[in-house]
């Protein structure tokens, strides 16, 4: 399976609303150019997407978020499994793209390329719908239940290396990220993030 | 922690509009831990690792929520990553409380260590803070820090030490 078939899959089926959290490299990229919303937020960096995503689940919980995580990037940082399934959030679909490479960092194999099942890990952890899905079709079904349905979905996406030729340039970093997102939160909620009035002094 | 010292920094993470407060159990909050974890105003997320608390934190603020992290010295070595890849690269605020293991008068010997970074590498992720030793200065001091992260989009830290944390 091609990652970007993959994401374009559920580019398709996503809902306009839903809270999509990327971590840096490929993946962003590749989804940026399917889903370009105010809704993503994009290139958080290594081992830290699972755990940005579970803070912005936990505080809108009424709000579906997604994780496009990648193999490598949740490696560096596998307790945020375990603080996340702990919490049971109910909002939550965590997919890895597992290329079982650092494909961001030069295409070195990672530890999925040998013995490690990042599904087993996340059943371990106490995720309670954990599955390795590899090919389109079986992603797309598994991916559909899970943004149709509620939970802590954990789904281990096999693909192959490679990405895809001609894809836009991200041209905003982490501050202007930041402010389209949290603006974007503010709109759809109704509450206020930035410079919040602040009078004690 | 006495009980007094408890209040005064449940007190003060009230009066500054923190609503959410992710930690790593530590000996020295056990107490405070205690408390915030059944206090309904507070959305509570323990952690295994203070690298899992600043993303829940980073991920809470840009979601509308006002966090605070509650880690050990040796904790902010670990959180020093993303506190770099997440605060530092996208200007994001924190309120970070820290008992001060190591200072002067801490007597463990496995503490001292931690008076030789935890400033020094505070100053050199440029996290302005302020340190407290006395039970009277602790709800002022994180009003004063949450009010600074708020403006500087910047995480900014209250050291406590002294009879703080006895």
């Amino acid at each position: 399976m091609k990652r970007y078939d993959a994401l374009s899959a559920l580019a398709g089926m996503m809902a306009e609303d839903t809270i999509v959290v990327g971590n840096v490299g490929p993946i962003s990229r590749e989804w940026n150019a399917l889903r370009p919303s105010e809704a993503n937020l994009l290139q958080v960096n290594l081992g830290l997407c699972s755990a940005v995503g579970l803070g912005i689940a936990v505080a809108l919980p009424h709000r579906k978020v997604v994780l496009l995580d990648g193999d490598g990037n949740l490696l560096e940082n596998l307790a945020s499994l375990a603080d996340a399934a702990n919490r049971r959030p109910a909002n939550l679909t965590h997919i890895v793209l597992d290329n079982a490479a650092y494909e961001g960092g030069g295409g070195l194999p990672s530890a999925t390329a040998g013995l490690t099942d990042l599904a087993i890990v996340a059943r371990g952890a106490g995720v309670p719908d954990s599955r390795t899905v590899t090919d389109l079709e079986e992603f797309e079904a598994t991916a559909k239940e899970a943004t149709d349905g509620s939970g802590h979905r954990f789904i281990v996406a096999k693909v192959e290396q490679g990405s895809v030729s001609g894809l836009p340039t991200q041209t905003m970093d982490g501050k202007e990220a930041k402010y389209r997102f949290a603006r974007y939160i503010e709109r759809t909620e109704g509450i206020v993030i930035l410079r919040p009035r602040y009078t004690h002094i | 922690m006495q009980s007094e010292a408890v209040e005064a920094v449940v007190d003060g993470l009230k009066r500054s509009g923190v609503d959410f407060i992710s930690l790593l159990p530590d000996s020295d909050f056990s107490t405070l831990q205690a408390q915030v974890s059944k206090d309904s105003d507070f959305e509570y997320v323990p952690v295994s690792t203070e690298s899992v608390g600043v993303g829940v934190c980073a991920g809470a603020w840009l979601a509308g929520k006002r966090p605070a992290l509650l880690i050990p010295t040796s904790g902010l070595l670990v959180a020093s990553w993303p506190l770099t890849s997440l605060n530092l690269a996208w200007d994001l605020p924190l309120l970070l409380l820290i008992p001060f293991r190591g200072d002067i008068g801490d007597a463990f010997w496995l503490m001292g260590p931690y008076k030789d970074t935890t400033e020094p590498l505070l100053d050199v992720l440029h996290i302005h803070h302020t340190v407290v030793s006395k039970i009277s200065e602790i709800t002022p001091a994180i009003i004063d820090a949450q009010g600074s992260t708020i403006s500087w989009q910047r995480p900014v830290a209250v050291l406590m030490t002294g009879e703080t944390i006895k």
